[in-house]
């Protein structure tokens, strides 16, 4: 294992973090694993489960913010084909790692929500979908089931409960759009990863194999067991009004430690870059950072102190003195979002139509094609920024990117992966509009020159 | 007479039992198809979709619709280089120049002339906190630099007499390229000459 990068002993994903062989079922129990487990099933019906992550306030750490308990609620009580629970274990957002922290250092802590989350929703088969780069994740998820396999606690009779329970994995083979999770079910049916058409049916009706299905994201999971542990109002107490809890952020880029934080939410995202992260690197200074990896619009460096909470994050009045960008959200307008948690660094040495132009050949790349606004609009980008840096572009492209911004957003895609290219877009062209004019009016990179009379370690090779 | 072996064969004939349908077997399968031929050719995917009973079609438009099944011969070991954002912003672009170069190879499709080597500039590996990264067949490599890939580089190339975990020296002679090209580069590098 590699020099752990992040919070080690945090208030609750993270608490035992830092411990030897915490990966292990034994060390995990001696801690005190496995005993929310045992209490949900030993002692609760799946309704008071429900009811106490309901009351926790914990909402979906996928990106999409969806009160759980909610969701864990609109699954069928009776069902005559079986029902699944399936973990989002896909993490491929760019600048989000902190699934990954989770599994490989605690697998058990998924494994033991698993297994209670899995009671409540009345499902005796869980499948864990990860992507296939993640060998080492993967091999600890297979240790591990087989370690409680030998306890008995998947199998007929887990804790002695009448309940029998199974977890299977399922590996992704390379797409980012396997997150989405209508393309998720479709992966692990066998097809190509395309998102289903508009909802209703939702899952929790006809998920995976037409069978009632809750999807939920590695992290949502593995708070679980915390929350039975210690009741879904402690872990109201922390947090916000209407953000509870705290959760996993990762940073990366231009920072002094990047790392896997575990934060409470409501602090600000200057606690996080600059307190725990170290801020910037040394004679640099922070021109612009990513709340919630690539798909969450990009904030000025100015603005650090916005607030984690998930509805807050939100609230254009973040924007302060600065040109609000065309950002739309299901009809509303937004400043940005808290989404993955996966928090980019970016300072003044590096360009940020270079920047835009990297995501935006991300998500063209990732198109999975079924929709013609994101299949077309992504590559129509990339056109324009190729031709904007490479000193061939004029004032039309920047319409041209406007108009294409304009096409993806407001849910016109099937999925938020047009969103997400359309946000990089209208946010880096209003935030970072003069960049974009140098470059096409008068092919000019000021951030280059600004790199080249930096003098940190990385200035030399940060704006290939 | 077909390319895969009895006991691959035997393995894909059990996936489908796993599964509350056959298709979802398909992926695994692939898996075991990949690994053991290298690649997915259209003889291993057509067998496949012969065992599985599904369309031979349908069973080639998964492969391709997934970055991680080759249907083009690839290296005998594969460096996937993360090159989004938060490795880009950590010097991701010049690794893959050096990569490339390093094992002699001018683009992504290529396989080095000694047939050990592919390069593949890859998107987000999830481990943006160790950036530069990259993932080299089944393991993740963090905090690289261009140091680090030749080492990787040597000890697969001079493969090691038993089966130690004391990496071999890199080669002596000219290294492949210098630590930081001094010009900036496109991501997928045409050969070239001399620019330090
Ligand atoms: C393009 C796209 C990619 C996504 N990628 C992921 C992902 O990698 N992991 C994840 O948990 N959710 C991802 N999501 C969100 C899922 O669709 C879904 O909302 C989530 O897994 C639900 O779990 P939660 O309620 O616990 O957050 C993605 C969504 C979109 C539109
Ligand atoms: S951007 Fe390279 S691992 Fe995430």
């Amino acid at each position: 294992m590699p020099e752990l990068r992040g919070t080690t002993k945090g208030p609750v994903l993270t608490r035992w973090f830092g411990t030897d062989n915490l990966h292990t079922l034994d060390v995990y129990e001696k801690l005190g694993g496995y005993g929310a487990m045992r209490k949900a099933l030993t002692t609760m019906n799946p309704d008071q489960i429900v009811q106490e992550v309901k009351d926790s306030g914990l909402r979906g750490r996928g990106g999409a913010d969806f009160s759980t308990g909610v969701k864990w609620s609109l699954m069928p009580k009776e069902s005559a084909l079986p029902m699944h629970l399936v973990v989002n274990a896909d993490e491929s957002e760019p600048g989000s790692a902190k699934d990954r922290y989770l599994m490989e250092n605690s697998p058990h802590m998924l494994l033991e929500g698993i297994g209670i989350a899995a009671f409540a929703i009345r499902s005796h088969q869980a499948w864990i979908y990860i992507r296939g780069e993640y060998d080492g994740p993967y091999e600890r998820l297979v240790t591990a089931i087989g370690e409680m396999k030998k306890k008995g606690y998947i199998g007929p009779k887990p804790f002695g409960a009448d309940w029998p329970l199974d977890v299977r994995i399922f590996r992704g083979h390379g797409a980012y759009i396997c997150g989405e999770e209508g393309a998720l079910l479709e992966s692990l049916e066998g097809k190509r990863a395309q998102p289903r058409a508009w909802k209703p049916p939702y899952p929790a009706q006809k998920g995976v194999w037409n069978r009632p299905t809750t999807v939920n994201n590695v992290e949502t999971i593995s708070t679980v067991p915390w929350i039975i542990e210690n009741g879904g109002a402690a872990y109201a107490k922390l947090g916000t009004e209407k953000s509870h809890g705290t959760r996993m952020f990762t940073v990366s880029g231009h920072v002094q430690r990047p790392g896997n934080y575990e934060m409470e939410i409501g602090k600000t995202y200057r606690d996080l870059i600059e307190g725990l992260a170290g801020g910037a690197l040394p004679g640099h200074t922070i021109k612009a950072w990513w709340p919630g990896g690539s798909s969450s619009p990009v904030m000025p460096g100015d603005l650090l102190d916005t607030t984690t909470d998930l509805d807050g994050v939100k609230n254009v009045a973040n924007l302060k003195s600065h040109p609000q960008p065309p950002l739309n959200m299901g009809g509303r307008a937004f400043a940005t979002m808290g989404g993955s948690g996966g928090v980019i660094v970016m300072d003044e040495s590096f360009c940020m139509v270079k920047a835009a132009h990297r995501l935006l050949q991300f998500y063209a790349h990732e198109s999975c094609g079924k929709c013609t606004p994101c299949r077309v609009g992504g590559n129509w980008a990339v056109r324009a920024y190729e031709r904007i840096l490479s000193g061939e572009g004029g004032t039309e492209d920047l319409g041209i990117l406007d108009r294409i911004q304009d096409g993806l957003q407001a849910g016109r895609c099937l999925c938020g992966l047009g969103d997400a290219a359309g946000w990089v877009i209208a946010s880096t062209l209003t935030h970072y509009r003069s960049e974009y004019e140098e470059h096409a009016l008068h092919n000019v990179c000021s951030a280059e020159m600004a790199a080249v009379n930096a003098t940190s370690p990385l200035a030399g090779r940060t704006n290939a | 007479m077909g390319v895969l072996s009895e006991h691959v064969i035997e393995e894909i004939r059990g996936l489908p039992a796993q599964f509350p349908d056959i298709r979802s077997a398909v992926m695994p399968a692939l898996d075991l198809a990949q690994e053991h031929v290298g690649y997915l050719s259209p003889e291993a995917m057509s067998e496949v979709a012969e065992l599985l009973k599904l369309d031979p079609g349908y069973v080639q438009g998964v492969a391709t619709f997934y970055t991680l099944f080759h249907t083009e011969p690839v290296g005998k070991h594969r460096m996937y280089l993360c090159t989004n954002i938060s490795c880009k912003l950590r010097g991701a672009d010049d690794l893959l120049a050096h990569a490339m170069q390093s094992v002699g190879v001018g683009g992504q499709s290529e396989v080095s002339a000694d047939g050990l080597f592919s390069v593949e500039a890859v998107e987000c590996l999830g481990a943006c906190e160790y950036a530069p990264m990259m993932r080299l067949d089944h393991s993740y490599h963090y905090d690289l630099t261009a140091e680090k890939i030749d080492a990787l580089i040597a000890e697969r190339k001079n493969v090691l007499p038993i089966h130690g975990e004391v990496p071999a020296k890199p080669a002596e002679g000219p290294p492949a390229a210098p630590a930081k090209p001094a010009r900036k580069r496109a991501a997928a590098p045409r050969k070239k000459k001399a620019d330090a």
